[in-house]
């Protein structure tokens, strides 16, 4: 008899075994458009007419950025919670009835977005994942997506209703690693909810319901991103914690140090919110002053990464030595890269550190004006979520689908070769998607080519990289039918009674070395809530003031003319302050370039 | 076998981002490859690579020997 | 559940499969996480360098940008690109 998941918690691993089957589902739509998008968008293979590439481009983000990683993530979180709290749900009932929210949420919403490829009804949704007004989808679209994040919400409570109880049993302990990384991820979604909640409930549902005439798109954009960039690190959350709490164990090694996890997931609590506005750099309507602030904000979550990357590769090294690994890079050697499961998160983290060289070019507000709205943007988050997060997912599903099944995993030699082939086909994709942003090729664009002008590449050609990216493309593809292949050949496999048991890393330097403060989760509830106020209040009320609450034409909200004043003049003193520092570091790099340059 | 075959996998797989970027160095410095080139580099560099896996490590096997299989 | 005890106590869990290649024991005092190290601070060479490299992909190679004082630059720096 085996002491994995299955045997400590048969019902709740059957939801998070309903979850993990319906990411996968989202996976394999996700990716059929996926490929149908690259082949179109490089010209090697066009059937579908390309009006109809931005239905495929929405179906493409929204199954993968919105179902595809957080049916993933409450299935892990889930795990998570129970395993660490060693604990069922409190009630099953309730925990299924999120599950069944949110699938049937975003049934809704994908029925709304496939309903645009025929004419049949006249229900469409191709509005792309950001859903800007003034694109308009169905109003099923929208109604989907609030039933989706609302059972995501319930889900939190669901885990916030385990802790409290294990609180009650176990006041002087302090909250198990796993368990506190879910507390602070979901604290940081309610907050970052609040936004898109706003955006669609309060403007965009009953706009494409016809109850409001019309809505101020800056406004409703401004609010998507409040919650658009914290998504980011909800997708990232559940494989940080896969990096902390299991990569440790199957390098061989323990958890390097609690504290520093601790910190890292209060980081991403406080500072996530706040930098939204670094997605609007290019927005008019948005003084210079708070998109500064915004990338003041973003420039501070870098502290999170790289501390992440020290931890993890510690951790790693750890697990390297005690298998007898020496040297100072030696050690990698001693690594377990025959293990699917370490491999691909290995590979993961490696893209994610080169993700965070191209993220920190997005984030600077001056170079961001270079890359804005092209390739390279999109080149930037397939190594982010399409890798780091997508191929993390895929590495620790070899893991977790024995413990959720109590089948054996069907092939591990199948699972190194998909891991390894997502790897390279990445690679080749979102490098030639980086590069063509750098040559001014546009995001979002079904023929990115024009009469008489052509990108003119520095190295090579755009046909080139064309090339690459259908290349890239195909490997992924590929990699994906051999993942699929593995989850339904183990799903076809016999029950197992020699299992892994369910556990996770242990730890170095324990929570016994953590500042008690650390736990503290109202405290930094509080700061993240201050400076979420801090970086949203002006720039929603002057855009409110600027382009009113439903739109130009309409009555605008009833503030005081002394308010708006003090607002104006504050926007106007920040941004004239910011540009007067631009210059002079301009001046100075100016100078500083005119000495280098005979 | 010096390495075990995951780990001869994977340093395959890393060959693919250098190689995919090495002309843009090399293009740096004025040293221009047609695609048909690098792909040549990327054959030579796998060969070698694999040379190196497959020869026999006599005399050194002491730190080697922990990464073989098992 | 194994890990509480490995939490708390710091005992290597026997039971776990992927130790069975584990040569030795290393607690907290012995390791001194000097890879993590060297990665970390190769990794953070190559940022120092893609960000000096930067300043010639992304400003020299393209046309005037929004930063005004760079454009007198640009001009100048055609014959190093």
């Amino acid at each position: 008899m085996s002491n994995a998941y299955i045997d400590q918690f048969p019902a709740e691993a059957k939801v998070i075994r309903a979850a993990f089957y319906s990411s996968f589902f989202a996976l394999a739509l996700g990716g059929v458009f996926g490929i149908i998008q690259t082949l179109h968008r490089t010209g090697y293979y066009r059937f579908i007419d390309s009006a109809d590439y931005y239905t495929v481009l929405t179906a493409h983000g929204v199954f993968l950025v919105i179902s595809f990683t957080i049916f993933f993530l409450v299935g892990i979180f889930t795990w998570a919670i129970t395993t660490s709290l060693d604990r069922g749900v409190e009630d099953l009932r309730f925990t299924w009835g999120w599950y069944g929210l949110m699938a049937v949420g975003i049934t809704l919403t994908g029925v709304a977005i496939l309903a645009g490829f025929t004419d049949a009804t006249d229900i469409s949704a191709s509005v792309l994942f950001t859903f800007y007004a003034p694109l308009q989808a169905h109003p099923l679209f929208y109604l989907g997506l609030v039933l989706f994040v609302v059972g995501t919400w319930f889900a939190g409570v669901d885990w916030f209703r385990s802790w409290w109880a294990w609180k009650a049993e176990n006041p002087d302990e302090r909250i198990p690693l796993p368990a506190f990384m879910v507390l602070t991820t979901m604290l940081m979604w309610y907050i970052a909810t609040l936004g898109v909640a706003a955006a669609i409930l309060l403007f965009l549902l009953p706009w494409s319901l016809g109850l409001i005439e019309s809505v101020n798109p800056l406004l409703t954009r401004t609010l998507f991103w409040f919650f658009g960039h914290p998504v980011v690190y909800f997708w990232l959350m559940p494989a940080y914690m896969m990096w902390y709490v299991l990569l440790p164990k199957i390098s061989g090694g323990k958890l390097f140090s609690d504290p520093l996890a601790r910190v890292v997931f209060v980081l991403f609590l406080i500072l996530s919110v706040p930098t939204g506005i670094h997605h609007q750099y290019l927005d008019p309507g948005i003084a210079e002053g708070f998109k500064f602030i915004a990338m003041t904000n973003t420039m501070f979550l870098l502290l999170p990464s790289l501390l992440t990357a020290f931890t993890v590769v510690a951790s790693m090294e750890h697990g390297a030595r005690q298998r007898g690994g020496e040297g100072y890079l030696g050690w990698l050697k001693a690594l377990p890269w025959r293990d699917p499961v370490f491999a691909g998160m290995a590979l993961a983290g490696l893209m994610f550190a080169a993700a965070g060289f191209s993220g920190m070019i997005n984030a600077g507000m001056n170079i961001n004006y270079l890359v804005h709205n092209t390739f390279w943007v999109v080149g930037h988050f397939h190594l982010t979520v399409g890798t780091a997060v997508a191929l993390t997912f895929m590495a620790v599903t070899y893991w977790f689908l024995p413990q959720v099944t109590g089948k054996q995993l069907w092939s591990r030699s199948v699972a190194l070769g998909q891991v390894v082939l997502w790897f390279v086909g990445m690679t080749f994709m979102s490098n030639a998607m980086h590069r063509g942003g750098l040559l001014g090729i546009p995001r979002r664009t079904a023929e990115p080519q024009y009469d008489g002008f052509e990108f003119e590449a520095a190295v090579g050609s755009v046909a080139e990289l064309d090339a690459q990216i259908a290349l890239g493309g195909v490997l992924l593809t590929l990699s994906l039918v051999l993942f699929f292949a593995n989850v339904v050949g183990t799903a076809l496999n016999g029950r197992s009674d020699d299992l892994p048991d369910n556990s996770y890393a242990g730890t170095l330097s324990g929570p016994e070395d953590a500042p008690q403060i650390l736990d503290n989760l109202k405290l930094w509830t509080a700061i993240a809530v201050v400076l979420v106020i801090f970086a949203y209040t002006f720039p929603l009320l002057s855009i409110i003031d600027r382009g009113g609450l439903f739109g130009p034409e309409l009555v605008e909200l009833p503030l005081s003319t002394l308010d708006l004043e003090s607002i104006s003049a504050l926007a106007l003193a920040v941004e004239q302050s910011t540009i007067a520092t631009l210059e002079t570091t301009a001046d100075t790099a100016t100078a500083v370039i005119a000495g280098v340059i005979p | 076998m010096r390495i075990s075959k995951g780990g001869l996998l994977v340093v395959l797989a890393l060959l693919a981002p250098l190689l995919v970027e090495l002309r843009t160095v090399l293009a740096w410095v004025n040293v221009e490859l047609s695609v048909l080139e690098s792909a040549a580099i990327g054959l030579i560099l796998v060969v070698a690579i694999f040379v190196w896996a497959f020869w026999p490590d006599n005399g050194n096997d002491g730190p080697t020997s922990d990464s073989s299989p098992r | 559940m194994s890990h509480a005890t490995d939490e708390s106590t710091q005992i290597q869990d026997p039971d776990q499969p992927t130790d069975s290649d584990q040569v030795r024991e290393i607690g907290h005092d012995e390791f001194d996480p000097v890879g993590a190290l060297a990665l970390i601070g190769l990794y953070f060479l190559i940022l120092v360098f893609l960000w000096f490299f930067m300043y010639f992909v992304e400003f020299l190679g393209n046309d005037p940008t929004v930063v005004s004082g760079i454009v007198s630059v640009v001009t100048g720096g055609v014959g190093l690109a």
